[in-house]
């Protein structure tokens, strides 16, 4: 492990055809502006996106998809690739591993799926508007939680293999398609990846960090949130292309069947009870709920970060409403 | 725990016998297809079949294994339709889940019960408990407070308790009748005439969150500190082990890291009475 290997941008795409007799492969393409992941086919394997920020799915929905019956999976795992996955979706995976396989209640679904599923992390050679990992102290390139690293350079592949899983699927290349980089190819990598950091560091530098950001918002006050949620109207779609949010509703079919549906605290009535109670009511209570949950009590309780700085909720927003700016607004008080 | 288990399938269990409390609340004696033990205080998740699934915390002794009680009040959707049972409907269990009551640190002490309404359905798993134990204890205090005399639940039980040496019972109602000769007033009042060594004393509450707030308010004038008092915490808890995040509660989930709380464990969170 840890060592890099190269191949041409031709024999990398022979070999995933191959690959695609044993696993399901899924891969960005661009449509429009916008890239997303796709089930790859021979025919669409030379369009995949690379190195490029980012998928408009989060990985957690590969292994938590939006609906499906937890009590009755007959599904059959097939095993899978997943490749062009940026390090704030890998970061952010960390947490809903922390939770779905927590050691006393691991959840045998999520798991299996993890287990099954093989992730390809790649640098990011740009960045978008609402970038911002580095803030949080997340490289823009895969340091955590992934199979094989990938990143292209000058038509040329280069791969380093971070787990066990990992090294058994570059086992898997025909060995006269690798060889081992030189220094000087190396160092453009690096290079490279210095490149965004400077970006993203210059970009985001009135923004304030992880921790910073936990304190601003546990000691804020409440004009602030009514201010910001003004124009929120619960859609909730932060919450669905957020990386780390996966609370969901569980709804009954008969034979004691449960389906697990994603939701979020966005919604009404999240956190209502029976007898009526019900501690996030109004909306710039449910608004902040979400802040207060990935920035002062997610970090209490678990030691996965539960932002990763991919910027979705930002551009989703249709009230457009830019926690960033939040944030700073709280910082300049 | 086998980690071939589903989470989320509950097992079957068999409504034996649906006994009226009061107009409000019924208790359901249910028996589970395997057995089922719990730990006074831990709550189980029911499903009523294609219906919905709604937490309780188990009424009856966690001694007994093959059966376990369920008092409900008729307050929701899935409560409503508990109370048109008659017996013999078959329901499912998951569970138990939770932090129930902490026995070691009762044991030894002088423990005051303070219950409201519905409230007393996890007391009594407790009561039940303590009474089993009674030598581990030096005495226990319940504080049991309703809206009326219709709406005071167990009463042969509080006959019971009444009869054990080192247990002493006192109800309150917020609106008497001719018939009730015991206090009336709001629960609290009751916490001015309990006589315990609070020096040696450990608190539980268990009610509405209305009562609980003004209780814990009392318990901490009369020299309680925060570190024994416990309080049961209902909150919209589903899935049962930390995922779902209905029941998030600060940083805790009270699934798995409550049901019963420590008072200084949450006294600084926002807006725990709601």
């Amino acid at each position: 492990m840890g060592q890099y290997f190269l191949l041409n941008k031709a024999n990398w795409d022979n070999v995933l055809t191959t690959f695609l007799t044993e696993y399901e492969i899924y891969a960005p393409l661009l449509y429009n502006e916008n890239q997303d992941y796709e089930v790859m086919t021979k025919e669409l394997i030379p369009e995949i996106i690379y190195n490029t920020p980012k998928p408009a799915t989060p990985l957690k929905t590969f292994f938590l998809p939006v609906e499906e019956n937890v009590t009755d999976s007959n599904e059959s795992f097939k095993k899978r690739i997943i490749i062009g996955i940026p390090n704030c979706d890998l970061t952010g995976l960390q947490l809903v591993d922390e939770i779905y396989l927590d050691e006393e209640y691991p959840d045998t679904i999520y798991k299996q799926r993890r287990d099954n599923t093989i992730l390809i992390g790649t640098d990011c050679h740009s960045i978008q508007e609402h970038c911002h990992c580095t803030t949080y102290g997340i490289n823009p390139y895969p340091d955590t939680n992934h199979d094989v690293l990938l990143t292209i350079n000058e038509d040329l592949v280069y791969l380093k293999v971070n787990s066990e899983k990992g090294e058994k699927l570059v086992e898997k290349i025909p060995g006269d398609y690798l060889r081992k980089p030189t220094e000087t190819q190396l160092q453009k990598i690096l290079d490279a990846r210095e490149n965004i950091r400077a970006q993203l560091n210059d970009k985001n530098k009135d923004l304030p960090d992880y921790k910073e950001t936990g304190e601003l918002i546990r000691n804020s006050h409440n004009g602030i949130w009514k201010k910001y949620a003004d124009t929120c109207v619960s859609c909730g779609a932060c919450t669905a292309i957020c990386p780390t949010c996966t609370c969901f509703l569980l709804i009954d079919k008969p034979g004691f069947e449960k389906i697990r549906h994603l939701d979020a605290c966005q919604y009404p009535a999240f956190e209502k009870v029976a007898a009526g109670g019900d501690p996030l009511k109004n909306l710039s209570e449910r608004f902040r709920n979400r802040y207060m949950c990935k920035y002062v009590w997610k970090p209490e309780k678990f030691e996965s970060i539960a932002c990763t700085g991919c910027g979705r909720c930002i551009e989703t927003c249709i009230g457009d409403i830019s926690k960033n700016e939040l944030f700073i607004e709280l910082k300049s008080e | 725990m086998n980690e071939e288990k589903n989470l989320y399938k509950p097992i079957e269990a068999k409504v034996l016998r649906v006994v009226t409390e009061s107009p409000t609340i019924k208790t359901f004696v249910l028996e589970p297809e395997e057995e089922f033990s719990f730990k006074t205080g831990q709550f189980i998740e029911v499903t009523l079949d294609g219906i919905g699934e709604a937490p309780f915390t188990p009424s009856s002794s966690p001694l007994v294994t093959d059966k376990l009680d369920v008092t409900v009040m008729q307050t929701g959707y899935v409560t409503d339709r508990m109370h048109q049972f008659e017996g013999g409907e078959i329901v499912g269990i998951r569970g138990p889940y939770g932090r129930g009551y902490p026995l070691d640190a009762l044991y030894g002490k002088e423990v005051l019960i303070l219950g409201g309404g519905c409230g007393f359905a996890p007391l009594r798993s407790l009561l039940y408990n303590l009474e089993a134990e009674k030598d581990k204890v030096k005495k226990v205090t319940f504080c049991y407070g309703s809206k009326n005399p219709q709406e005071c639940i167990y009463e042969p039980y509080i006959d019971e308790l009444r009869k054990i040496d080192n247990f002493e019972v006192m109800r309150t109602v917020d609106e008497g009748d001719e018939k009730w000769t015991e206090e009336v007033g709001v629960a609290t009042v009751l916490l001015d005439k309990v006589k315990v060594n609070i020096d040696n004393s450990v608190a539980v509450v268990c009610g509405p969150p209305i009562m609980m707030k003004f209780g814990v308010q009392k318990l901490q004038e009369l020299g309680y500190p925060d570190t024994q008092i416990y309080l049961s915490m209902e909150k919209n808890m589903s899935c049962g082990h930390g995922k779902c995040g209905h029941c998030m509660f600060g940083k805790y989930f009270v699934c798995r890291d409550g049901p019963v709380f420590r008072y200084d464990e949450i006294k600084d969170l926002p807006d725990i009475w709601l």
